[in-house]
This record gives C-alpha cells, structure tokens and sequence, in this order.
C-alpha cells in the first residue's frame, strides 16, 4: 500500500532536508567557529536574493488570479513594502550583527563558487518546469517553520557575540513559513491527482533538498586548505608556468602563479582569496576570479585540499 | 585575472611517450603495441634513450612516460629514468606491475621517479589473470601498495570490454582499497591485438550504459580516486579527437628508434624516420608521415566542409584505415562517414567466447 502523498513529502524531508547536513549539524550545535558562521551568513545571503526571483517566475506560470494573489505575498515578504522591513534586509541586518560589511555582503563578491551555482540551479529549476513541480519545490517550507525556531535558539545560545537584533530575520520567517507551506501544500495536493503527477511532485521536492544540500557543501568548500599536490612539478618558461603532473601538464599565467603562491597549505580558500584581493586594489571581481582559480585547480589535481580546521 | 589556464592546444611536442620494448610477461587480447611483433627489435640503448630525453625537452616536452611492452624487464630501466629527470621531464612509469619487486621500485623512486600507472584486468584474480594470459594479480596488488608506501602518485588502469564492464563498482572499490589517485577506466580501442580479438571483447550498449552510471554514483559519493571514463567512440555518433590531433602534442618513440605521431600509426603505409638516423626534431617536423595529416588540407568530404573538424580532426588515422583501407578517410566512427555502416556491422557480428592472445610475449 503505497502512502498517501502528503506522507511522502513529509518523508523526503525527513531524511534529506539540509537539518542533517554535517555543517548544519554542527552550526546548530554551536560547534562552527566565528568564520564559519560569517561565511555562513554571508553566502546564503546569495540564496536569499534567488527567492524573490523564482517566486517571480511561479507567478508568471498561473493563469488563476487567486493563486497570483496569495503568492505574490512571497516576493513582498522578501523585499519588503511601506509596511514591512523584507527579509533580504532583514538578513543583511544579521550580516552587520555578525560583524560583516553590508556591502561586501550585498556586492555578492565572496560568494563561493558552489554555492552560486546551487542557488542559480535553483531558479533555472523554476524556469524550466511547471507550475506544479515549481510548487512542490518550494515545500520544503514544511520543514522550515521549526528548524528556523531551533536555529534562532542555537544562535542565542551558542553565537551570543551575535546581536539579538541580528536574528529577526529568523523570528519573523517561524511565523512566514508555515503559512507559505500550508498555502504550497495544498495547492499540491490539490492538483497531483495522477501517479504520474505525484512522482513529479516527489521528485521536484527531492530536487530542491539536494539543491539545499549542495549549497552547504559549497560553504563548507569555502574553507577547505588548498596545498599544491605533492606530485606537481612546477616549471617556469616564457612568463607562464607549467605545472606538470602524472599524465597531464597545466599552463598557467602570472596571475594564477600569484593564486598558487597563496595557497600555503595553511589558509583556507577564502584566506587565500582575501590575500590576493589584498595585493590588488582593481575591481570587484578578485574573489569570483580566486575561487573560479582553485575550483578549477582541484579539478585537474593540481591542488588538493583538505579539511579545515 | 582572465585567462589563468590555459589549455595545451600550443602545438608543441608536450608529452613523449618512450615505447622502452615490446617485451611483456603478459598477453592480453587489446595488447596495443603491433600485431607484427617479431619485425621491431629492441635497439634503442640507454644512452640513446638519454639523448632522445634531452632533444624532447629541447622540443619543449615536460613529461615522459615510461612504456613498453613492459618497462621493468629492461635491466637498465633506472638509468634511463636518471636520464629522462636529468632533461627536465617528468618521469611516469606505465607498468603491469611485474618483473619489477619494491627493491627495484625503490631503485627507480630513486633515480627520479615521480609517479606510475598500473595495469590490472579485472577487479578480482580469476577474470584478471584470464586476461592477462599467466597468474599475476595478487602481485599487481601488492606492487601498488608498494607504490603509495613510497608516497608515489598511482593510476589505475584498467581496460574495459564486455567481459569485465559489469564489475566496475568492484574496480573503483578496488582502486580506493589500494589508494589510487586516479582510476582509468579505458575502454578499449578497437585496433590492432583489440581489433583481431573485437568479437570476443566488444560490449553490449546496455553494459556501458549500467557502466556509465556507476561512474556518476561513484564520483558523488567520494573524491578519490580520480574517475577517468569516456563512452567509447563505437558508441557515440562523433569520432574521438585521437591524440588531440595528428602530431600536434604527442611523440611516440619505439623499442627500434622510429619516432611516430601515436603507438598505432607503426601500421600505417607512412614512412616515419628513426631517431639512430635523425636528430628528434627532425623526424618531428620533417618525416613525410609526420606531416601526412597535419593541418586540414589532407581531409576528404564530409570532413573537409565540417564544422566539427577543428575539435575532432576527423578522427582516428589508424582506425580509418584498418577498417576501411584508406588513413585520409572519416573515421568510420562518425555518424556522417558514407562507411558508418562497418561500425553498426561490428555491433551485428556474432560474439564469440575465446580470443587470440598477443604473440609473442
């Protein structure tokens, strides 16, 4: 006998909602350092800023007036109106609280490279799919209205150099979320009747958890150690060097020698970034050009990178 | 900060691969070195290997690797890899794991050594040695743990057919119990020994797909080893980019001096020149078969019109001319090659359970 559909959902969540992720696991038992948890905020900021623009996309797939009017709630929640501060302010507000520039923040500049490219996966998901599975992805608000309680409490308790101030944005979605969860899931519900309709509704939320899962592994990628792979040979010739390793050989030019020389073996991939942009005084793309660098780097083995500390 | 990487398409000799002998303790049926063993005899000595080394790197080449046949039943194996440092290149092995012992890989790790490719044929002992023709497996085993003690990079090589493609999982498990760095899982091509043997090696479509998709999982689950698995050409409508381009990046020397664009062009009716008669870049840049098929002139219809010919070059040389008889022809493997219907043939040929081991060892 197969369950019925809401219990489904409700399983999914259970075992693959982000609550179980290492990182959460251990940001919630207040176990992540102060970078951690600045790097944390700072790169699901990114996220935030994906939501009224999926939320905008779902309201261009429905020709009932109703549905329109309820969900346009979302995209005034996030950016606010006359009435209220939205969430993506309230959001940088944590930022300040948590010791990080505004607009570093809101310039998206360190967002690390994974991370932008979950939440980006994210938004592309909504475009290219129905309005059904753009629904069903967004249920994982279902678990969102008391992970959000927990979280508000672990800061409390575990990251007190955070203001209280600095935690509205999550007081203020415990009350939002269920709301938009109830709304999404019975419009599911509502609307996948057949078999087929269900497994897509399934596989949408499921997409969205690995979404969710993906964008911490991303955080947690951000201050992983770079070191040259012990077997690298490096070869300087004509301006540019050669890194050679077992059956592959890299060009690189002076300014990913620069890259490489930061990568000590002892920062983390955004101490590195941090340590070039420090040596520049050009423009806001130092960062995105680093973690591009070292993403790259540890896909053809020239860098390897190890857990941080 | 553009353009931090670049990719090695500068035409240039970057990588040499050193053929040290045909010899090998092992048999197996896809054997890549030429069917006609008997008429290429070892010549090359150490000190002409050391000059080789030195006009490579003078040609801008950064890696060597260490060949054969077998490279370690050459007794003077460690001379040659003091060479091969000595010019600046970058020394990987590419063994079967045997004759050598950890005495003479620790001889080698001494003379400069930096990394080494092992071969095995199956992910257990029985399917392995099969293969391979003689008992040789737990050796492997124990030959790659010798090399990661040593602390030296190891890839796994395996070559993939119809016989050992459902036992992928248990070449990745394989690969990870050993601490690989990176696992080759190298379909075969079908040339030469592989070529004689297609019939009794050659997979079933579904079998490479089921394959394909134990790669994926493997690779989300854990970071090492490196997975290295392309869907063979046979299987694909698009020819593979054989070599990156004929005589654009790599160098072949053979066991008897002559200097070749790829192992497989030795079967081509090219002439090629032997680097006892010429100096390196000499036979690179000015032997007739070096420049049979550089550049784009050379192509026939449909290659010639394609968009496609300046990321595939029209393919593999060697295949087109064993499986039509003419080296300037698309390779058969294209979808828009008039001779496409020779690869759905193979498909269509009846399987068959034995195979011709390569002889002689």
């Amino acid at each position: 006998m197969i369950p019925p559909l809401e219990e489904r959902l409700r399983r999914i969540l259970d075992e693959r909602y982000h609550h179980r992720h290492p990182f959460n696991v251990r940001l919630h038992g207040g176990r992540c350092t102060q970078d951690e948890v600045r790097r944390w905020i700072r790169n699901r900021y990114y996220y935030q800023t994906r939501i009224p623009l999926k939320d905008g996309l779902i309201l261009t797939k429905s020709e009932d007036r109703e549905f329109r009017r309820g969900w346009i709630r979302r995209i005034h929640d996030h950016d606010g109106d006359e009435a209220r501060t939205g969430g993506l302010e309230l959001w940088l507000r944590l930022a300040e609280a948590a010791g990080l520039e505004r607009a570093e923040v809101a310039s998206l500049r360190n967002v690390l490279p994974g991370v932008r490219r979950a939440c980006d996966a994210y938004v592309e998901f909504v475009a290219s799919h129905d309005l059904l599975e753009s629904v069903a992805s967004s249920l994982t608000e279902l678990a969102a209205g008391p992970f959000l309680g927990e979280r508000a409490e672990a800061f409390r308790k575990h990251y007190g150099w955070i203001e209280e101030a600095g935690l509205a944005y999550f007081l203020s979605r415990t009350s939002q979320a269920p709301l938009d969860a109830a709304e999404g899931l019975a419009y599911v519900l509502a609307h996948a009747k057949t078999a087929e309709d269900q497994a897509r509704s399934e596989a949408a939320l499921l997409r969205k958890c690995e979404i969710l899962w993906a964008l911490l592994d991303g955080v947690e990628w951000g201050g992983r150690v770079p070191r040259l792979a012990p077997a690298a040979l490096l070869r300087e010739e004509d301006g540019e060097t050669v890194v050679v390793l077992p059956e592959r050989a890299v060009r690189i030019s002076a300014s990913g020698r620069e890259i490489l020389a930061a990568c000590d073996g002892a920062r983390s991939v955004e101490a590195v970034a941090g340590a070039v942009r420090a040596r520049h005084s050009e423009g806001a793309s130092v960062e995105r050009d680093v973690y591009e660098f070292v993403e790259r780097m540890e896909g053809l083995g020239v860098l390897q990178l190890r857990a941080g500390s | 900060m553009k353009e931090k990487v670049r990719p090695l398409v500068k035409e240039r000799v970057w990588n040499l691969v050193a053929e040290l002998t045909y010899r090998c303790p092992l048999r197996c049926p896809y054997c890549s070195n030429p069917t006609a063993l008997r008429d290429f005899p070892e010549l090359l000595t150490a000190a002409d290997w050391a000059r080789v080394f030195r006009e490579a790197a003078a040609l801008g080449a950064v890696h060597v690797g260490l060949t054969g046949g077998e490279p370690t039943t050459r007794r003077d194996l460690a001379e040659i890899v003091v060479s091969a440092a000595a010019a600046g290149l970058y020394t990987h092995l590419v063994t079967a794991g045997l004759p050598i012992d950890a005495a003479g890989l620790a001889e080698l790790a001494r003379a400069g050594l930096r990394s080494v490719q092992l071969s095995v044929q199956d992910a257990e002992a029985a399917g392995s040695d099969a293969i391979a023709g003689t008992a040789c497996f737990e050796r492997k085993l124990a030959f790659g743990r010798e090399v990661r003690a040593l602390g030296l990079p190891l890839t796994l090589n395996v070559v993939l057919h119809r016989r050992n493609l459902g036992r992928v999982r248990e070449l990745i498990e394989l690969a990870r119990a050993l601490d690989a760095d990176r696992l080759e899982l190298a379909n075969a091509q079908y040339q030469g020994w592989a070529l004689a043997n297609r019939a009794a090696l050659l997979p079933a479509r579904e079998q490479l797909e089921a394959a394909a998709r134990v790669v994926v999982e493997e690779r989300a689950r854990a970071a090492r080893p490196e997975l290295l698995f392309v869907l063979p050409d046979y299987f694909r409508d698009r020819p593979k980019p054989c070599m990156g381009g004929w005589a654009r990046t790599h160098l072949v020397v053979t066991p008897d001096g002559r200097a070749l664009p790829c192992h497989g062009a030795a079967e081509l009716p090219l002439a090629f020149w032997n680097v006892r008669e010429h100096a390196l870049a000499e036979c690179w840049r000015d032997a007739p078969g070096m420049n049979a098929f550089r550049g784009e002139a050379w192509m026939q219809e449909p290659c010639r019109s394609c968009p496609e010919r300046a990321r595939d070059f029209g393919g593999c040389r060697c295949q087109a001319f064993a499986l039509t008889g003419d080296a300037a022809a698309t390779d058969p493997a294209c979808a828009l090659s008039p001779r496409h219907a020779l690869v759905a043939a193979a498909h269509a040929e009846p399987k068959l359970e034995g195979w011709r081991y390569r002889a002689p060892a």
